[in-house]
C-alpha cells in the first residue's frame, strides 16, 4: 500500500463549475422554471411556445423524413433544429389545433417528443450539436434555446398547459411524447401532437377543453395562473402534467423524432436497419449543467430530472427524487389502465440517499415527548398533504382518509387557502422529507452503539496473495474514520479452518488470541473483551492489525471456515448488533455450511440448455438464509469483501449480506498491486457514508394503492415492514405497487416512506419522505410521465432476481418483450392514427431500446460469464440505486488521449463528452476510459503515440503495460488531467473503481469491447440498429 | 510409616492376607466369614529385592514367571511350573544352571525379584526414556486469592519438573482453553465450549492434531526428538526446560474466568469438557507414554458434560441423602461421563490426578471413577492456600527421599494355583478383561480378569485381591493335592525415569482342611488385614448395592465370626472368650461401624469418595489407622504412650496426639492449655513443659512428612471448638447419660452412640445364641 490512497470514494462537494454558461443558466433558469408549466396544455395560443421545442423535431423530421425515409426523422440534430424550427412548428401547431385537433394529436405524437427532448438535450452524439453545455440550458429555456425560446417558449411557452388540462377532468394535457417516424404523418402531425392536446383520446371533450385552456380555462383551474395567451407566463403553479419538462432533463437528445429508425413496415429488414445512420439513433447525452429542480410547483408534482444527471433539488412539498422516485409520475386510476400501458408501477426508494452539496439538509423535527403527529388509523406521519379542517382542530389523513384531531399544542389557525398559517415554518408541513426525533415509543431498547467487527481471512491463499495484508492495512487506516467517542466498539477476528478471536482489552502487554476450533458449531470464546471500546484499546488494535500478516505468514491451512467464522463473529456482537465486515479470499470449504466448487461441476459445456446451468447461481444451502435472518433479527449487518483468485460461490455467500442490508465487494482476480487501494477506499466509504443501524422501513400509500412487494437487501419478517440491520446512502429498495381500488381522477395519490433508524451517533430517528402524485385516467399521460430510469431499474432488479431460476435466453427474450410491450402499448393506445410502418418511440422512453439492449448484454445476461461474476452482478444490482444502475448497464466511455484542457473548463466539468458505446468510436490511435461505477477500463489503442502512454502510465510502449496497475499521477499535464477526470468520476460514482488496462488482442481487450453494447456480438446479440429493427418488426407483427 | 509399621509385617513381598492358611473347599471358605483376600503393594521398594537385567522365563502354558518355588531338574535342565505343573526347558543361556549356580530368581529368599526389561525395538511405545507428560488443568473460576495460590503452586511445580518432562496447560471456566505454548508471536489459546460433549477425535481434529494434521512430513520427523512422531503435539506440549518462561508468563496473565456470573448463581465451570480436552490432547501422544492430567479444581462442574449441580445457588450440591433418595438429578449422568472418560484414559494409559480445593463439594464423588481407574492421585482440601493442598502438591513433583515414586503404565497379572479363583481387585486399577481359568464367576471390584491396568501407581499403592476357592471335597482327595498353594503377582510398569520394569512376587501358603481342625486356620488369621478388607468390601458394597445396610451386614458377619471362632457355652454370654488372634477384630468392627466409611451421613459424598479412594489404595497399616485411629498420650509422668481410643483418655494434664490418617489432632488438656497460654514454656525454668509441648508437634510432623496426601493438622485445646476432631473418634464411654460417674478433668461426649462396652455386651449375647 505504498501508493498514497486517493480519497476517491467519499463524496465530496463536486467542484463548482465556474462555467459561465452554467452560471447563466442558474440565473435564468429559476425564472424560467417558475414560469414554466410543463403540463400546461398547449391551450393557449401561447401554447405555441411550448410547442417550439416540440416543433423543432417535427420540422426536422418533416424535412428529413420525406426525403430519407430510412433515416430517422429525428436524425436531424434536434437541438440545432429547435431554434430555427420552432417558429414553423409553432405555426403549424396551432393550426392543428393542438387543442381541438384530436386527430392531429395522434399524428403529432412524433413531434411532441422533441419538446421534451430539447430541454434535456445535449445530444452529444451529433457532432453538429452545440456543445453539450448549452444543451442543458435548453431545458430551462436555456441560453441556447433562447433564441427560439425567447420567441415562443417564453414562460408561457412551457407546456405547462397540460397540467391544467389534467386537472380538468380528462387529462387533457399530456401530450404524448412520441415520435412518428412515419413520413406520412410528416412533420405536421408531430408538431401537433406534442402540443399536448395529444390526449390520444378521441374524446370530444378534450378538444373542447383544450381549447378553452388556452384562453381562460386554464387559469381557472389554477387560480394562480395568469398569463397572456400569447406569451404564457405560467405562474408558479405547475400543471400536474409536469411530464414534459422532466423530459427535458433527460439526457435524451432533442432529436425530434426519437429514434425513429423509420422503417417501412414492409421493408423492415435488417438491411434497412443497417442503413440506419448510427449517428441518428437515440443515445444518452451528458449534461454538464446543474439542473435546478423543485419537487412541486404550483401545488403540482413536478416531474424530476433523470436520475443520472446532475441536479439540485429544492424540496417544496414532495420529497426529492433521490429518496423516492416513482416509475410513472402520474398514477393510473385503475389497474386496467396500468396493465394496458405495459409499465410497472413502483417506487425506487433510497431513504438515505446522499444530498447534493448545494441542497438544503433535511430538517430535523423534534416533537418532544409526544412524538411525531400520526394518523390514528394508518399511522401515517404528518406531511404537507394532510389537510387541516375545522380551524385546524382536525386533520384528514392523505393515506387513509381518517379524520384525526390535532393535539391541542399543535393546533394552528388556517389561512384563507386552507393551509395552516404556520405551514411554511414547520418543515413537516412544507417539506417532502423530514426527520423526526424518535421517542421512547420507537425503541425496543436503547439505541445501539456503533459496533464494528472485522473478520479477516488468514488462510494460506489469503496470506500469499497479499489479501490479508491489504485488509489489515485498510482496516488500520480506516479506524481513524470511525465515529469518535465511547460508543464506538470494535472487534477483530481472523479465520482459516478455525476462528481466531482476540482479547483486546487486556491490561497486559499484548492481545490474547483465542481460537474457536469447533467450526461445526461455533461459539464465542469470551463474552466481553472481544468487542471493545475503540477509544480505550486503540493501541492493541493497531498492534494486532500490524502483526496479523506476519503472524500467519507461514500458515499452511488452505481451508476456510468462512460461514462458521461469520457465525462466530455474529455471536460476538449479537447482543448489541452492529456491522460485520468480512474479508474473504477462498471458498468456504470446512465447518458449518461448507460449500463446494460448484463452478467446476459440469464445466466444459455451459452451453445453453445444459441442465440447469443457472443452478450454481442459487444459494447452495438454505441454512444460509435461516442464518442470515437470525443475523438480521439481531441487527447485524454483514458486508463481505471478497478478495480472491478463484471461485468462492458468491451466490451462496451473498445471501447473508443480501438479507442483512449489507453488500458484497468483489475483487477478482485480486491483485496486490492495484486492489489494496480500492479495498481501502471501499472500506472507508462503507464506513463513512451516511448510514443507519437497526432500521425498519415501511411505505404507506393512499387508499386504492397498496404495496405489492419490496425488493432489495433487507430482511422481511412481517409483510408490511422491512428490517434493515444496516442501511446506507447507497442502498435502494424497489417497492412495487398494486391497485386495490380505483383512484379518482384528478385526485392525488401519496406515498410515504418512513425509515426508523439509529444514527452512528446513537440517535434514534425517523426519516419520513412523502411523495404525492396526481392520478390520471389518461394513458397518454402515463407515457408522458414515465420515468425511464426508474422503470429500467425496476425491471433490471426483477431480471436480476430471475436469473438464478430461469434460463438466460428466456430472460433475454423476456426483457426484450417487456420493451416491446411498452412500445406496443404506446403504439396501440397513443398513436393510433399513425400508419403502422412507423416506428414510434414515446419521448420519455426513447432510450428504452438502448437500455434494453444494454441490459441483455450486461454481465448478468451475457453468455460467457463466470458464475461468480454473474452472482456478484445479481447481488450488486439488488441494492443498487437508480443512478448507479443506469451507468452499470450503460457504461460511460470517454476519450482520454486528447484531453483538452480549455474545452473542459468551459463545460464546467472535468469529464469530456461521453462517446457512444460503439467500436466505431474507438480508434486504435486513442486511449479510452470506460467505467460503469464498478470497474474502470482504460483501453490503449495499438497505434497510440508512445509518448502519450509514457506520460499517462509511465510505460514506454503499449506492450509493456500490465493489466493490473495502480493509476498514478505523473508530472505532466496530461497525466494530471487524466487523474482529475478519474477523480471526478470517482466522486460522482462514490466508488473508487477497479482499474484495468486493456489492449487489443488479449483478454483485457476483449473485455473492453464486451462493454461496447452497441456492437453486434455473435453470442450476445445484435447491434443497436439491428435491435431497433427487431423491435420495430415485432411491434408490427403484433399490431397486425 | 508410623511406628507401628516398624515390624514390617509385609516383608519383602509386600503381601498380606486375611487368612494365611487357606481352607480347601468353598464351603469351608464361606464358613470362615472373612473372605480370602490378599493385599499387595506391587512396587513397594524394599532393600532386599534384587533387580535383574534380563527378562524372566515364562511358563509355556500359564506364562507364570520362573520363581523360587519351581522345581528344577538340573540335569535335564527343566523346571516345573508350580502353578500348572508344566515342564519347561531352560533356554540355552541358562545352560550354566546347577544346584550351586542358581539364577537369582531361584534363590528361596528372593520370592520377589525385579527385572529391567529391554525395550522392544518393534514396539515404539516401549521406547526407552519417554519423558513423562504433565497436562495441568486449571480451574479459573475462583476468587483472585485462590487463583493466586494455584498459580504459585503451579510455578513451584513447574520448577520441580524434570527438564525433559513435557508440559501442557488447559485452563477452564465457562469454556476450556488449551494453551498453545509453542506459539511465540502472541499468547494463543484454543477455546472449547463448555456445554458440549466432545470426543477424542473432535479434540484432535480441532486442535489440528487430527488425521490431517498428523500426516507425517516426509523425511522430516521433527517430533522424534521428544519421542513423538506427531509434530502437532509439540505445539501444546513442550519440555519444561523450554517453556518455563512461557508458562510463567502465562500464569501471570491468567485471569479468573471472564464470563459473567449471574447473581445467585454458581460460576459456570466446565470441568468435564476441560478434562475431555486434556485427555484428547494426550490422545495425540502415543499410548504407553507416561502422562498425567493434573486437575486443579476449585468448584463443582456446572456446565456441560460431567455437571454435578445446576448453576442456581439455591440448589445445593447433592448429599448422601439425595443420592439415597435418587434425588440427585445430575449424578448418574455425570458418573457415566466420567466413566467414559476413565475408559478413554485407560485405553491411552494416562492418569488423572485430582486436586480439589473448595469449601463446598466439587464432584469428587462423580470423578472418583476416573481417578481411581487410572490410578490417579486425589487430594481434597478446603483451599488452595491450605497446607493439605500446598504440601501435597509439592510432594507430587518433588524428587529425592520423599518422592512418591510416581510410575506409569502398570499392568498387574496374577497367576494362582488351580482351584483358586480371582473374584476381583479393589484398588486404583482397571480390569483388562483377560479371561482365564482362574477367573471366578462372582465379581467383586475390578473383576472378570487376571490382568489389570494401572495407568498410574506409586510405591505405596496397594491393591486388595479377593479370592474364592472352587474345589470341592470330592475333587480334592486329601493327600493327592499339593499342600501348598501359590500366588504370583507380575507387575510391569514404567518407572519415573522411563525405564520399563517387571516385578515378580511369588508367595506360597498352606492349604488346610478346616473341617478337621480350625486351630491352624485361627492361627493364620490377620486381624488388621481382615478389618481393612472388610472395610473395603463394605465401602464397595455401599456404593454398588442399593439399599445396602452396612452396619447390619458388618454386625452379622462379626457375630458369625464370633460364633464360629469364639469359645463359649451356648446361650451363656458370660462364658464367651475369643482367641487372641481375633481379639482386636471386634474393636476394629466397632470403630469401622462408626467410621466415615460407614457413617457416611456425617460427610458429603465428595468426602466419602475421597476417604474411600484412599482407603482402597493405602497399605494395611495406614488403612487400619483410618478405621481405628491411633492415640498417643503425652504427660509429665511418663514417656509418650499409646492411649485407649476412649474419651476416658482425656485428661487435663495430658496432651493427646490423634492420628486418624486424614487429620492429626494435637489435643491439649485444659491445664496444659492454660499453662501454655500463660507462656510457661518460654520460661527457662519450665523447659520440661516446653519439651512436653513440642514432643507431639514433632511426632505429628514426622507423620505428616511421610504421608500423602498431607493430613490436616489440628491443634486444639480441651473444650475448644476444634476439639470435636478428637471427640468424634473416641469411644463414647462417657456421655451425658453417665456423666456423673466420670472422673474430674475428663470429658464427656454428647452422643447417643453406643459405647464399645455396650457393643461388646450385645456381641457376646448374640454370638452365643443358638
Amino acid at each position: 500500500m505504498a501508493t498514497p490512497m486517493p480519497s476517491g470514494v467519499p463524496r465530496q462537494p463536486p467542484p463548482q463549475t465556474d462555467n459561465p454558461n452554467f452560471q447563466q443558466k442558474q440565473e435564468s433558469l429559476p425564472d424560467d422554471l417558475q414560469k414554466w408549466n410543463p403540463n400546461k396544455p398547449s391551450p393557449f395560443p401561447g401554447s405555441a411556445p411550448t410547442l417550439p421545442p416540440l416543433v423543432r423535431p417535427p420540422p426536422s423530421s418533416s424535412t428529413s423524413a420525406p426525403s430519407q425515409p430510412n433515416s430517422r426523422p429525428g436524425a436531424p440534430p434536434p437541438l440545432v433544429v429547435p431554434g430555427p424550427n420552432v417558429p414553423p412548428n409553432v405555426g403549424s401547431v396551432r393550426p392543428f389545433g393542438p387543442p381541438n385537433g384530436p386527430p392531429s394529436p395522434f399524428r403529432s405524437p412524433s413531434g411532441p417528443p422533441s419538446p421534451f427532448g430539447p430541454p434535456s438535450g445535449p445530444p452529444s452524439p451529433f457532432g453538429t450539436r452545440p456543445p453539450p453545455g448549452s444543451l442543458p440550458s435548453s431545458m430551462g429555456g436555456g441560453p441556447v434555446i433562447s433564441p427560439r425560446g425567447s420567441g415562443a417558449p417564453g414562460p408561457g411557452g412551457r407546456p405547462g398547459a397540460f397540467g391544467s388540462s389534467s386537472r380538468n377532468g380528462p387529462p387533457v394535457g399530456v401530450p404524448p411524447p412520441m415520435m412518428v417516424t412515419g413520413r406520412s404523418p410528416g412533420p405536421a402531425p408531430s408538431m401537433g401532437p406534442f402540443v399536448g392536446s395529444p390526449q390520444a383520446s378521441p374524446k370530444p371533450g378534450p378538444p373542447t377543453q383544450s381549447a378553452p385552456p388556452f384562453s381562460a380555462p386554464l387559469a381557472a383551474p389554477f387560480g394562480t395562473q395568469t398569463w397572456a395567451p400569447g406569451q404564457v407566463a405560467p405562474p408558479t403553479a405547475a400543471p400536474n402534467a409536469a411530464v414534459q419538462p422532466p423530459r427535458m432533463f433527460g439526457m435524451p437528445p432533442p432529436q425530434p423524432n426519437q429514434p425513429l429508425p423509420a422503417i417501412d413496415q414492409t421493408g423492415a429488414s435488417l438491411e434497412d436497419a443497417r442503413k440506419i445512420n448510427s449517428n441518428q439513433i437515440p443515445r444518452p447525452t451528458t449534461s454538464y449543467s446543474k439542473i435546478q429542480y423543485d419537487t412541486r410547483q404550483g401545488n403540482q408534482a413536478n416531474i424530476p430530472p433523470p436520475a443520472s444527471c446532475d441536479y439540485i433539488v429544492k424540496d417544496t412539498g414532495n420529497c426529492s427524487p433521490r429518496y423516492m422516485r416513482c416509475t410513472i409520475h402520474q398514477v393510473p386510476c385503475t389497474a386496467d389502465l396500468l396493465t394496458n400501458c405495459g409499465m410497472e408501477l413502483a417506487l425506487m426508494v433510497q431513504p438515505l440517499a446522499p444530498l447534493h452539496p448545494s441542497e438544503e439538509p433535511i430538517p430535523v423535527v423534534d416533537f418532544g415527548e409526544g412524538g411525531p403527529i400520526r394518523c390514528s388509523r394508518c399511522k401515517g406521519y404528518i406531511n404537507p398533504f394532510m389537510r387541516f379542517t375545522d380551524h385546524g382542530r382536525q386533520f384528514i389523513c392523505n393515506f387513509c382518509g381518517c379524520v384525526g384531531s390535532t393535539p391541542h399544542e399543535y393546533q394552528c389557525n388556517l389561512g384563507p387557502d386552507g393551509r395552516r398559517r404556520d405551514a411554511d415554518e414547520r418543515p413537516e408541513l412544507c417539506r417532502g422529507t423530514v426527520e423526526f426525533v424518535a421517542t421512547k415509543d420507537y425503541m425496543m431498547r436503547d439505541p445501539m452503539p456503533a459496533v464494528y467487527f472485522f473478520l479477516i481471512d488468514v488462510s494460506m491463499n489469503a496470506i500469499r496473495t497479499g489479501a490479508t495484508a491489504a485488509a489489515c492495512a485498510a482496516i488500520s487506516q480506516v479506524i481513524a474514520d470511525l465515529p469518535e467517542g465511547p460508543r464506538t466498539m470494535l472487534g477483530i477476528a481472523t479465520f482459516d479452518s478455525t476462528v481466531h478471536f482476540y482479547n483486546l482489552k487486556r491490561v497486559l502487554h499484548q492481545p490474547l488470541m483465542l481460537i474457536v476450533p469447533d467450526v461445526h458449531d461455533v461459539y464465542i470464546p469470551l463474552e466481553t473483551d472481544v468487542v471493545v471500546q475503540l477509544s480505550e484499546c486503540r493501541k492493541h488494535i493497531e498492534q494486532l492489525l500490524e502483526s496479523i500478516p506476519t503472524m500467519f505468514q507461514d500458515n499452511s491451512t488452505a481451508e476456510s471456515a468462512f460461514v462458521a467464522a461469520i457465525k462466530a463473529a455474529f455471536l460476538a456482537i449479537k447482543s448489541s448488533g452492529g456491522k460485520l465486515l468480512v474479508f474473504q479470499s477462498v471458498l468456504p470449504s470446512v465447518g458449518m455450511i461448507a460449500l463446494s466448487a460448484r463452478d467446476a461441476e459440469g464445466r466444459g459445456n455451459i452451453s445453453a440448455g445444459e441442465k440447469e446451468p443457472h443452478k450454481p447461481l442459487q444459494p447452495a444451502d438454505k441454512a444460509l438464509k435461516t442464518m442470515a435472518i437470525e443475523f438480521a433479527e439481531c441487527q447485524v449487518c454483514v458486508d463481505v469483501f471478497t478478495t480472491t483468485q478463484t471461485y468462492v460461490d458468491i451466490a451462496s455467500i451473498s445471501v447473508i449480506p443480501g438479507t442483512t442490508g449489507g453488500q458484497v465487494y468483489y475483487y477478482y482476480p485480486f491483485s496486490s498491486i492495484s486492489d489494496p487501494v480500492k479495498l481501502y477506499n471501499d472500506l472507508r466509504w462503507n464506513i463513512t457514508r451516511p448510514q443507519g443501524f437497526e432500521a425498519v422501513m415501511r411505505v404507506r400509500c393512499s387508499q386504492g394503492i397498496d404495496v405489492k412487494e419490496y425488493h432489495g437487501n433487507f430482511c422481511k419478517r412481517i409483510p408490511t415492514d422491512v428490517d434493515l440491520p444496516g442501511i446506507d446512502s447507497d442502498k435502494a429498495i424497489v417497492v412495487t405497487l398494486k391497485h386495490d381500488d380505483k383512484l379518482q381522477d384528478g385526485s392525488e395519490c401519496a406515498f410515504q416512506c418512513a425509515l426508523l433508524y439509529t444514527t452512528v451517533y446513537g440517535q434514534r430517528r425517523i426519516r419520513v419522505s412523502t411523495l404525492s402524485l396526481p392520478c390520471t385516467r389518461n394513458i397518454t399521460n402515463l407515457f408522458r410521465a414515465t420515468d425511464l430510469d426508474a422503470q429500467f431499474v425496476c425491471s433490471l432488479k426483477q431480471v436480476a432476481n430471475e436469473i438464478p431460476f430461469t434460463p438466460l435466453l428466456q430472460i433475454r427474450e423476456q426483457v426484450t418483450n417487456i420493451c416491446i410491450n411498452k412500445l406496443l402499448a404506446y403504439r396501440k393506445f397513443c398513436t393510433t392514427a399513425t400508419t403502422s410502418g412507423q416506428f414510434i418511440l414515446p419521448e420519455a422512453l426513447k432510450l428504452l431500446p438502448l437500455y434494453t439492449l444494454a441490459l441483455t448484454k450486461s454481465t448478468g445476461l451475457q453468455t460467457d460469464v463466470k458464475i461468480d461474476d454473474r452472482s456478484f452482478w445479481i447481488n450488486y444490482v439488488s441494492h443498487i440505486s437508480t443512478p448507479s444502475a443506469v451507468c452499470l448497464v450503460l457504461p460511460q466511455m470517454i476519450a482520454v488521449h486528447n484531453l483538452d484542457f480549455d474545452k473542459q473548463e468551459e463545460n464546467g466539468s472535468a469529464i469530456p463528452p461521453v462517446l457512444p458505446l460503439s467500436s466505431e468510436f474507438v480508434s486504435e490511435e486513442g486511449i479510452y476510459l470506460l467505467e460503469n461505477g464498478v470497474n474502470g477500463l482504460i483501453y490503449i489503442g495499438s497505434l497510440v503515440d508512445s509518448n502519450i502512454v509514457r506520460q499517462l502510465f509511465g510505460f514506454s510502449t503499449v506492450e509493456e503495460t500490465p493489466t493490473q496497475f495502480a493509476l498514478q499521477q505523473y508530472d505532466n499535464p496530461l497525466s494530471k488531467k487524466l487523474n482529475d477526470v478519474v477523480n471526478e468520476i470517482r466522486h460522482q460514482r462514490c466508488s473508487y473503481l477497479r482499474w484495468t488496462l486493456c489492449r487489443k488482442g488479449d483478454a483485457s481487450g476483449a473485455l473492453f469491447f464486451s462493454y461496447l453494447i452497441e456492437d453486434a456480438t455473435p453470442k450476445d446479440g445484435p447491434s443497436y440498429s439491428e435491435f431497433l429493427a427487431h423491435l420495430h418488426r415485432s411491434i408490427q407483427a403484433k399490431m397486425s | 510409616m508410623s511406628e507401628m509399621a516398624n515390624t514390617d509385617p509385609e516383608g519383602i513381598d509386600a503381601v498380606r492376607m486375611t487368612w494365611n492358611v487357606w481352607p480347601r473347599t468353598k464351603v469351608e471358605a464361606s464358613k470362615c466369614v472373612i473372605p480370602l483376600a490378599a493385599t499387595i503393594a506391587p512396587i513397594r521398594p524394599h532393600p532386599d529385592i534384587p533387580t535383574l537385567p534380563y527378562a524372566p522365563l515364562r511358563c509355556r502354558t500359564c506364562s507364570a514367571a520362573l520363581n523360587a518355588f519351581a522345581r528344577v531338574d538340573f540335569v535335564a535342565k527343566i523346571w516345573i511350573c508350580p502353578f500348572c505343573y508344566q515342564r519347561n526347558h531352560f533356554p540355552p543361556h541358562y545352560a550354566m544352571i546347577s544346584e550351586t549356580n542358581l539364577p537369582c530368581e531361584l534363590y528361596p529368599q528372593y520370592t520377589t525379584v525385579q527385572y529391567t526389561l529391554q525395550p522392544d525395538p518393534n514396539n515404539p511405545s516401549s521406547a526407552p526414556q519417554l519423558p513423562p507428560v504433565f497436562v495441568f488443568v486449571l480451574d479459573a473460576c475462583m476468587i483472585e486469592e485462590e487463583l493466586e495460590f494455584v498459580k504459585s503452586a503451579m510455578k513451584q511445580a513447574i520448577g520441580l519438573l524434570p527438564e525433559n518432562a513435557l508440559v501442557g496447560v488447559v485452563s477452564f471456566g465457562t469454556q476450556a482453553h488449551v494453551h498453545e505454548l509453542g506459539f511465540s508471536d502472541m499468547s494463543k489459546v484454543y477455546v472449547f465450549r463448555g456445554n458440549k460433549e466432545i470426543t477424542k477425535e473432535q479434540v484432535l481434529e480441532q486442535l489440528g492434531l487430527g488425521a490431517a494434521g498428523r500426516r507425517p512430513t516426509a523425511g522430516y520427523p521433527k517430533g522424534l526428538q521428544n519421542g513423538f512422531t506427531n509434530t502437532g503435539v509439540n505445539r501444546f506440549l513442550l519440555p519444561a526446560s523450554d517453556c518455563e518462561f512461557t508458562l510463567n508468563s502465562l500464569l501471570d496473565e491468567l485471569q479468573t474466568d471472564q464470563w459473567p456470573v449471574q447473581a445467585g448463581h454458581r460460576a459456570s465451570r466446565c470441568t468435564g469438557v476441560a478434562l475431555s480436552v486434556a485427555a484428547g490432547l494426550l490422545g495425540a501422544c502415543l499410548p504407553g507414554t507416561g502422562a498425567r492430567i493434573v486437575a486443579l479444581v476449585g468448584g463443582p462442574c456446572t456446565e456441560g458434560p460431567g455437571t454435578i449441580v445446576s448453576k442456581d445457588l439455591s440448589e445445593p450440591v447433592r448429599s448422601h441423602k439425595d443420592l439415597d433418595k435418587d434425588a440427585a438429578p445430575y449424578f448418574k449422568k455425570a458418573v457415566k461421563f466420567y466413566d467414559s472418560l476413565a475408559k478413554q484414559l485407560v485405553s491411552q494409559g494416562h492418569v488423572l490426578d485430582l486436586f480439589a480445593s473448595a469449601l463446598d463439594q466439587v464432584g469428587v464423588a462423580e470423578m472418583k471413577v476416573a481417578v481411581e481407574r487410572t490410578g490417579g492421585l486425589v487430594v481434597l482440601a478446603e483451599s488452595f492456600g491450605h497446607s493439605v493442598f500446598k504440601d501435597s502438591f509439592k510432594r507430587v513433583f518433588k524428587d529425592g527421599e520423599q518422592t512418591l515414586g510416581l510410575c506409569f503404565n502398570g499392568t498387574l497379572e496374577i497367576n494362582c494355583s488351580k482351584d483358586i479363583k480371582i473374584q476381583g481387585v479393589i484398588g486404583p486399577c482397571t480390569s483388562l478383561e483377560k479371561k482365564g481359568p482362574n477367573v471366578a464367576d462372582t465379581v467383586i471390584g475390578e473383576g472378570n480378569t487376571t490382568a489389570w491396568k494401572m495407568c498410574g501407581l506409586d510405591k505405596s499403592t496397594c491393591f486388595t485381591v479377593l479370592f474364592d476357592v472352587s474345589s470341592t471335597d470330592k475333587s480334592n482327595a486329601p493327600g493327592v493335592a499339593n499342600p501348598q498353594l501359590y500366588l504370583q503377582f507380575l507387575t510391569s510398569y514404567q518407572d519415573p525415569e522411563g525405564k520399563t520394569m517387571l516385578r515378580v512376587t511369588t508367595v506360597t501358603r498352606q492349604w488346610v482342611d478346616s473341617a478337621v481342625s480350625s486351630e491352624e486356620l485361627i492361627q493364620g488369621f490377620d486381624q488388621e488385614t481382615a478389618a481393612v478388607v472388610m472395610a473395603r468390601i463394605t465401602s464397595l458394597k455401599m456404593e454398588m448395592e442399593e439399599g445396602f445396610d452396612a452396619t447390619r451386614w458388618l454386625d452379622r458377619n462379626l457375630i458369625r465370626l464370633c460364633s464360629k471362632f469364639g469359645n463359649y457355652r451356648k446361650d451363656d454370654p458370660s462364658s464367651f472368650t475369643l482367641n487372641p488372634c481375633f481379639s482386636l477384630f471386634p474393636q476394629f468392627m466397632f470403630n469401622l461401624r462408626r467410621s466415615q466409611f460407614v457413617q457416611v451421613f456425617n460427610n458429603s459424598p465428595d468426602e466419602t469418595a475421597y476417604f474411600r479412594m484412599l482407603l482402597n489404595r493405602e497399605n494395611i497399616t495406614n488403612a487400619a489407622v483410618m478405621i481405628q485411629p491411633s492415640l498417643i498420650s503425652y504427660s509429665f509422668n511418663s514417656l509418650p504412650q499409646p492411649a485407649l481410643l476412649d474419651v476416658a483418655s482425656i485428661s487435663a494434664d495430658r496432651i493427646l496426639l490423634l492420628d486418624s490418617y486424614f487429620s492429626i489432632v494435637i489435643f491439649h488438656g485444659m491445664t496444659i492449655a492454660q499453662w501454655r497460654n500463660m507462656g510457661y514454656q518460654n520460661q527457662p525454668e519450665h523447659q520440661a513443659f516446653a519439651q512436653l509441648l513440642q514432643a507431639p508437634q514433632d511426632d505429628a510432623q514426622m507423620i505428616i512428612r511421610e504421608r500423602f496426601p498431607v493430613p490436616r493438622l489440628v491443634v486444639c485445646d480441651q473444650h475448644g471448638s476444634q476439639a470435636r476432631f478428637l471427640l468424634a473418634k473416641l469411644n463414647p464411654s462417657a456421655t451425658y447419660n453417665n456423666a456423673n460417674e466420670m472422673a474430674a478433668g475428663s470429658d464427656v461426649i454428647f452422643t447417643d452412640d453406643v459405647s464399645l462396652q455396650v457393643f461388646f455386651e450385645h456381641l457376646q449375647r448374640l454370638a452365643v445364641q443358638s
